[in-house]
Order: C-alpha cells, then sequence, then structure tokens
C-alpha cells in the first residue's frame, strides 16, 4: 500500500462524522477494502445505537405512562416499540404487567412468555408469569417437567451449547487424524464429546419442536366456548377462560382445533387466542 | 344368507372347482332340512316367589329356529323388566340339529303382591305361537324379629341408622347401614344391595368402614359399616326401607366328617354355603321445609352448622393490583354444594370468579373446611377497606338462620404511579394473622435491557448452519490427509514416483537457470541425474546404475518404441560429449531443454 493510494480515498467518507480521530488514523494503517468493511461496520454500529437509544426513550415514556396508572395507553407505547423488529425481556416483562393491570390476563401471559423466551431464566419474569398463571380458572395446559427443563436455556443457547460440543467433537477428530498415536489417550474424551454432542442435537431437536410457532395458544376471551366441531353451530364441549394455555392441533380456515388436556379437544376462532 | 357363499360353489357359476362345491351344497341342504323342524315358544320365571325388590330371570324361548328377535313386553305396573340378552343352543340328536334362542329379562318387583305376566303371541316362521301366562308373587321382605337376632339363629341381618328422623329439605347427613355377620359364619360373599326404598331423599356414595365386633344377645357378631351421604330433596313424610340385599355365606356343615388331610378345615372342606335374604327395618321420615321468616338476603341454600374465617393480603397496594381474599368455611353440612354468596359491598373492587377447594375431615364430605380463594382488583384509591365478609345458613340442630359476618380488613390503596409504602398487613378482630400475602406482580423494569433481533433462531439461519459446515469439512480434510499419508507408507513406489516428480520439477527450474548462467558443465551434470532418477524411477533401478546403456538392456527388451529411445539415446549422448567438448552458447543450452522435457513426457507415459 503506498501512500498515494491512501490519499485516492475521498477525504470524507460516508459516515466519517461517526469516526474518531484515533480511528481515522487506525483507518489509515489498514488496506482500502479493510476501511471499506471497517467503516460500514462502525455506521452499522451507530446506527443500531441510534435505534436503541429511540428504543430506550420510548421505553422511558412507556414507563411514566405505567407509573401514571395509564395503563391503555402504556400497553399502546409498549406494543409500538415491540412492533420496531427489536425487543428486549424487560420490554415484554412490562407490556405483561401493563396487560394485567388493563385486565387483559390472556395478552399478559402471551406478554410474559414472549419475556421468558429471551430471558429463560429471569426471577421477575417467572414470577409475574407464575402470578399470572394462577389467576387464569378452568382448564388451562400446564407445562410439564420436560418442558420447564428445556424452556430454562433459549433457543440460541441450546444451538450455542449443540455448536460448541460438534465443534469440540470434530476437533479432537481432527487431532486424532493429526496425532494417531493420541488415541488411545483420548477415546474417552471422544466417546463423552460424541454422546454430549448426540444429546445436545436431541435437546435441541426438542426445544425447537416445543418452541415451532403456532404450538402454543393463550385464549383472550373470556368464557370461550370449545366446540366439538369447526362451526358456530357445533356442540360446546368445554369452557376456556381468558389466560388458559392451550396446545394447537390443527388449523382450518378461521378455526383452531386446541387440547386443554389430553381429553379436552375442541375448536375455537382463531380472534380468540394469541398464537405463540 | 348362504345366498352369496352358495353363488361361488355352485358349479358353473362360480370360480371354485366344481367338485368342491357338491359336499357343500349337500351339507347345505342337509342343514336347512335338519333345522326345518317345528317351532316351539315358552316362558318360564326361575322363581314364582320373590322378595320386594329382588329379581327373578325371566326366559322367553323358540326352539327350531336360531334368528328370533327379542319381543317387546308390555309394561307392567310396579314391575321392572329389563332385557338382559339372548343366549343361543344347538344340540344334535339322532342325525338332527336341533337349535333354540332364549331372551332373557330382568324383572323385579317394586312392591308386595301378586303379578301376572301376560301370554305373548309371536310369528315364528309363519306359525303364531303363544306362550302360556306368568305368575309372580311379590312379598316384603321383612327385617328379623328381636327374638331371632337375640337367640343367634340368624347368620346375617341388616340395621339401618340415622342420625335424626326430622330433616329440612336440602339437609345432608350421614346415614349408616350395618352389615350383621354371625361368628359362625367363615365367609360373606357376593353381597349385593336389591332395593333401598327411600322416596324423597338422594343417596351419595357408600363408604365402607372399619369392621368390629358386637354381642348381640347371645352371639358375637361382626359389623361391616357402610356410610352414605343422604340428602333430603321434598317434603313430606317417607318411609326408608326396608334395605334388602342378597349374600351367599359360608358356614361349617353340620354333619362334616373330619378330613385327614385338612384337620382344621383350612382348604374349605366341610363347608356349607347359603344364600340369604336380608332386609333392614323400615323407619318413618319427615322432611320440613325451611322456614320463610326470618330468611337472610345472603342465604343461598346452605344447610349445617359452620364457621367462617378471612384473610387477606396484600393490603398495601397500588389502584389496579390484585388482592386475594381467602374465606375459609369450616363446619359439617354437604361442602361440596356450598357457594361463595354474592358480595354487593365490593362494587368498587374489580372481582374474578373464586376458586374453591375442599378439604374434607371425613370420607363422606360432610365435615371439613371449604376455602374459597376471590381476587379483587381495587378501582380507585378512595378505598379504605375490603368490606365485611358475611355467609348466611340454616342451623337444621337450632332450627334457624345463622348468619356469619368476618369484619372489614382495612387497606392502603395509592394510586397508580405513587412510591410503594411500607407493607402492613391487616388484621382480622379474632386476632389471626392475616395468611401470607399473595404474591403480587413484580414492578415494572426500568431498563430496557439487551436488546434482540426479534426474528428467526441462529439454527434456522443459513449462514450459521454453512458455518457448521466448517469443523466437518475440517475433519474430512484431516481424513484425506491421514489416508494419503498411510497410502503413500504402505507404497515405496509410489512415494518414489512422487519424490521424482519433485525432484524433475525442481531439476527443471534449475536447469533452465543454469542455461540462463551459461554453466555448461553444471547444466549437463543436472540434466544427467535427472534422466538418471527419471529412469530409475521407471524401471525401478537404483538412480546410480542408469546410463545408456539401459536403453539396450531395458527398454528395448520391453518394446519401447524407436520414436522415445532415438531422442533418450541422443540427450545420453550430449551429456558424454559434453564432458569432453563443453557447449558454449546459451541458446544452445536453452534448445536442449525442450528435447528433456519431451522425452520426460514420453518416458512417464511408458507401461513399464
Amino acid at each position: 500500500m503506498t501512500p498515494s493510494r491512501l490519499l485516492s480515498l475521498p477525504r470524507k467518507p460516508r459516515c466519517s462524522w461517526a469516526i474518531p480521530a484515533a480511528g481515522r488514523a487506525l483507518v489509515a494503517s489498514f488496506p482500502r477494502s479493510l476501511c471499506v468493511v471497517f467503516c460500514a461496520l462502525i455506521c452499522f454500529s451507530f446506527s443500531a445505537a441510534v435505534r436503541g437509544d429511540d428504543l430506550t426513550a420510548g421505553f422511558d415514556a412507556a414507563n411514566k405512562l405505567y407509573d401514571g396508572g395509564k395503563f391503555a395507553e402504556a400497553v399502546a407505547a409498549y406494543q409500538n416499540l415491540a412492533g420496531s423488529g427489536q425487543g428486549s425481556a424487560a420490554l415484554y416483562f412490562n407490556l405483561g404487567n401493563a396487560l394485567f393491570k388493563s385486565g387483559e390476563v390472556g395478552r399478559a401471559i402471551a406478554a410474559y412468555r414472549c419475556a421468558e423466551r429471551i430471558a429463560p431464566r429471569d426471577p421477575d419474569v417467572q414470577a409475574n408469569l407464575q402470578f399470572a398463571r394462577s389467576q387464569v380458572q378452568g382448564p388451562s395446559l400446564a407445562p410439564g417437567r420436560w418442558q420447564r427443563w428445556l424452556s430454562a436455556l433459549t433457543i440460541d443457547e441450546w444451538t450455542f451449547l449443540t455448536a460448541a460440543a460438534l465443534w469440540t467433537l470434530f476437533g479432537l477428530l481432527i487431532l486424532l487424524q493429526w496425532r494417531p498415536a493420541l488415541k488411545a489417550a483420548l477415546r474417552n474424551y471422544v466417546v463423552t464429546g460424541a454422546l454430549a454432542a448426540l444429546l445436545l442435537c436431541a435437546c435441541l431437536g426438542c426445544a425447537l419442536a416445543e418452541a415451532a410457532p403456532a404450538r402454543l395458544a393463550v385464549v383472550i376471551a373470556r368464557d370461550v366456548s370449545v366446540r366439538s366441531g369447526p362451526l358456530d353451530e357445533a356442540k360446546s364441549v368445554f369452557t376456556v377462560q381468558d389466560g388458559a394455555e392451550v396446545r394447537v392441533l390443527d388449523q382450518k380456515d378461521d378455526w383452531i382445533q386446541v387440547a386443554a388436556d389430553p381429553s379436552r379437544i375442541g375448536w375455537l376462532r382463531r380472534t380468540q387466542v394469541v398464537l405463540q | 344368507m348362504f345366498g352369496p357363499w352358495l353363488k361361488n360353489v355352485v358349479p358353473g357359476r362360480g370360480h371354485g372347482k366344481p367338485w368342491l362345491a357338491a359336499p357343500f351344497a349337500a351339507a347345505f341342504l342337509w342343514l336347512t332340512l335338519s333345522l326345518a323342524g317345528a317351532a316351539t315358544f315358552t316362558a318360564s320365571l326361575d322363581r314364582d316367589v320373590v322378595p320386594v325388590g329382588e329379581s327373578v330371570a325371566l326366559s322367553l324361548t323358540f326352539t327350531g329356529t336360531s334368528s328370533q328377535s327379542a319381543p317387546s313386553l308390555p309394561p307392567i305396573e310396579n314391575l321392572q323388566i329389563d332385557y338382559v340378552g339372548p343366549s343361543s343352543q344347538y344340540s344334535f340328536e339322532n342325525g338332527k340339529v336341533n337349535s333354540s334362542i332364549t331372551h332373557n329379562f330382568s324383572v323385579t318387583p317394586r312392591r308386595p303382591g301378586e303379578f301376572t305376566i301376560p301370554a305373548f303371541t309371536v310369528t315364528l316362521e309363519g306359525q303364531k305361537l303363544t306362550s302360556q301366562p306368568l305368575t309372580l308373587k311379590a312379598i316384603q321382605a321383612a327385617a328379623p324379629s328381636a327374638d331371632a337376632i337375640n337367640s343367634g339363629s340368624q347368620l346375617a341381618f341388616l340395621r339401618l341408622l340415622l342420625p335424626k328422623k326430622e330433616f329440612y329439605v336440602g339437609e345432608c347427613v350421614a346415614a349408616e347401614l350395618d352389615v350383621y355377620e354371625h361368628s359362625r359364619v367363615r365367609n360373606l360373599d357376593q353381597f349385593r344391595l336389591t332395593a333401598f326404598p327411600a322416596d324423597g331423599f338422594s343417596l351419595g356414595k357408600m363408604v365402607e368402614a372399619q369392621d368390629h365386633q358386637a354381642q348381640v344377645g347371645n352371639a358375637v357378631y361382626r359389623v361391616i359399616p357402610l356410610r352414605f351421604p343422604l340428602r333430603a330433596i321434598k317434603t313430606g313424610s317417607f318411609t326408608a326401607g326396608p334395605v334388602t340385599a342378597t349374600a351367599v355365606v359360608s358356614i361349617p356343615s353340620a354333619n362334616r366328617r373330619r378330613d385327614p388331610f385338612d384337620p382344621f378345615g383350612m382348604l374349605g372342606g366341610g363347608m356349607e354355603q347359603k344364600q340369604l335374604t336380608l332386609a333392614s327395618d323400615t323407619e318413618t321420615l319427615q322432611v320440613l321445609p325451611l322456614p320463610r321468616e326470618n330468611v337472610p338476603a345472603d342465604f343461598n341454600g346452605a344447610i349445617g352448622s359452620y364457621t367462617l374465617a378471612i384473610s387477606a393480603g396484600p393490603t398495601n397496594v397500588t389502584v389496579g393490583d390484585p388482592i386475594t381474599v381467602r374465606i375459609q368455611i369450616s363446619g359439617h353440612g354437604d361442602l361440596d354444594s356450598l357457594t361463595l354468596p354474592e358480595q354487593p359491598a365490593w362494587h368498587d373492587f374489580k372481582t374474578y370468579p373464586p376458586t374453591a377447594k375442599v378439604q374434607a375431615a371425613d370420607p363422606l364430605g360432610l365435615q371439613g373446611t371449604k376455602t374459597f380463594e376471590q381476587i379483587v382488583v381495587p378501582q380507585n384509591a378512595d378505598i379504605r377497606q375490603i368490606p365485611p365478609v358475611s355467609f348466611s345458613y340454616f342451623d337444621s340442630d337450632a332450627k334457624s338462620y345463622r348468619t356469619l359476618t368476618q369484619p372489614a380488613v382495612p387497606l392502603t390503596v395509592r394510586p397508580a404511579g405513587s412510591v410503594a409504602m411500607p407493607m402492613v398487613l391487616g388484621q382480622n378482630r379474632s386476632g389471626q394473622d392475616n395468611a401470607p400475602p399473595a404474591r403480587d406482580l413484580i414492578p415494572n423494569k426500568q431498563r430496557l435491557g439487551g436488546l434482540v433481533r426479534l426474528g428467526p433462531p441462529l439454527v434456522r439461519q443459513s449462514w450459521f448452519l454453512a458455518l457448521q459446515g466448517v469443523p466437518l469439512l475440517a475433519f474430512v480434510s484431516a481424513l484425506a490427509w491421514r489416508k494419503r499419508t498411510e497410502m503413500l507408507a504402505n507404497n515405496p513406489r509410489l512415494r518414489r514416483q512422487r519424490r521424482v516428480a519433485q525432484v524433475l520439477r525442481d531439476g527443471l527450474i534449475q536447469l533452465r537457470q543454469l542455461a540462463d548462467a551459461n554453466k555448461s558443465d553444471a547444466f549437463f551434470a543436472t540434466l544427467f541425474r535427472l534422466l538418471q532418477e527419471q529412469l530409475g524411477e521407471r524401471l525401478d533401478l537404483p538412480a546410480s546404475a542408469i546410463t545408456e546403456a539401459v536403453i539396450d538392456e531395458h527398454l528395448r527388451p520391453r518394446a519401447v518404441p524407436e520414436s522415445t529411445l532415438a531422442p533418450l539415446r541422443e540427450l545420453f549422448q550430449v551429456c558424454n560429449l559434453a564432458r569432453y567438448a563443453p557447449i558454449k552458447t546459451r541458446q544452445e543450452l536453452a534448445a536442449v531443454i525442450p528435447k528433456f522435457e519431451t522425452v520426460l513426457r514420453e518416458l512417464q507415459n511408458l507401461k513399464v
């Protein structure tokens, strides 16, 4: 890289206002292609930071609405933030609180579940989710022990663990190819690594299956009659209350088939639930 | 019914073999003729005299057919007739097939008296057949007399124990039916209640309690108590009983012989079985309506004797926060049917449907505690208390209504958004501490926290999946590298071939450099060495052993074409000549290299 090539760079590159003097000095020592990548990264980070600042301001404003007892307005504000494509456990947690205070237990449970997916080990989220669930009357699907265990980690955490196990396993296998003499010494590690990778793959598969879209639904209306067929004229089989969690078995037109437990299966309108 | 089957076996009409069809057709003809006997129809009862409430079996038998459907019997007042099912019989007698079908009914008289089951007329294969009328006498099963019981002559008997004779409609009490079993009875089996007349009452599920011994007269009896809830459902004077039951008892045979193999009767030898019909006394009961005076406004039908306790928490809340009010009603009565009365004073609260849990202290569920948990949400900051909770019931012992009231629970309700005050739990007047405050919502988070992009998880993103291919590819590469290394280690010829190829590549570069530098001696020495390496590898000979003589000694016998040998010989001769008359010019040296490369290619293509 010659000085003349460096001089050929635009004197004020795009987003150069985002690069401090020390950064520009650093840029000067990189090849041009690396400079372009660096600038792009800086721009991306800055725009993300701007978006983050906007979200934080909106979040604070929504919190003020909540503290002022304007729960419906707070719900709208939180939902507006959640619709931006980015979110956080705190955002969904506060949305759940605002919905609960507005008397919408079902939607609150749905929001807490979103927060739980982002931060499954957050004790506040767990506490409020349990509290909201305790207010629900009638049949509702209770998560089993295995499901609770799987949901202790997010899907991405399960993915990282599984990938780490696979990389470690392949690393050991590559080492064995490179140094066959280590075969005896590494055998136990390889077997353990293979078992761990297998187990984690299975866990990841189960976690993915559990978190599959439209697998669970939360009822958001009161005294919903679950019918024997996807028709308004069908006989009412049982009734579920606002906040009841049900497993989705099938969908047909505007109706979904749900199960509150293995013996309670029926159809209800899609507008009466929030699909998870 | 055999039509379709015959269609396939009759010769000339089906696909089967004709010689197989003949015996089947004959058998069918024989069966049809055999069955075509004279049909009869009979009706019979297994007994003519039966206690009220006990069932007898009515059998309607059709002989000469096996496909007669069950006739419908006319309704007879106070006689319950239930269809049990059919049974068919086939028998061969003197080469003739006899068939019959019997339709069985269960007939149960509901009051004493004589009943006549009329004659039935049925049409069977074109014939009209009529059964004979039957007479059934129903007698009232009576409890044994006190003298009979005290003398110890009764093997078993029943006693109906009711806690009271006067009830109020809706009242539920625990009643008991005791089965007394004489000490002589070794086993009481097949106990079945046949009737439990109790008009004006409904019976709950029976529960068997712990049995005990009792002395009655001169005999010792084992008493098996059967307890059940009895609820008065309509007003009036009613008769309960006699409760009747049947049982089979085993008693030692009076004239048994001592079995040498079972001297103590442990194996059941010498036992005699008897079927008994048991009956209890009759009780006359009065069911009174609930008084219409002084009915509390919140009375909702509870009858019994109860106490009321209430607790609530948390009591320091913000508007919109839920409060759990726990209401416990303890005492005796029908706990399952207890409901929480409407509390009109709770109009400042938003309420949710209460949950209820019964902790019964007895197996019938008539004594214990029912706990209601009601979630209430204060709607404004002016609320200072949870209003008093009241519950009214009718005390059947005192024959009056009672209203239980628990005092208001003090509340601190803050406007939404205010700072939380230290929590002070309210206390009721009885001095009991409130239950631990119901868990409340944990307040909002003030920090947005780490943002995540709401999209598909990593595992569903193609770049991440592609990245996971890296270790796999690395492993495959390492595996291939290792296999190649092992292959070379086990194949010295191949190893030499690869080494020579490398030597030739380096040598050609060196030749060009030597030609450029016009170093003739070094050039031809290198050229000769490269020829030796290549020929040595092709002929599997040591390189040092290669001279021009190998052309005639090894290559020519192997039918190497002259077009290859001639330039090779020329190169050898140039190398030899250069030792004595070195080529001086750079161009001459450079001109040798293409010839050498041509020879190398031809040698490498040789199949030696």
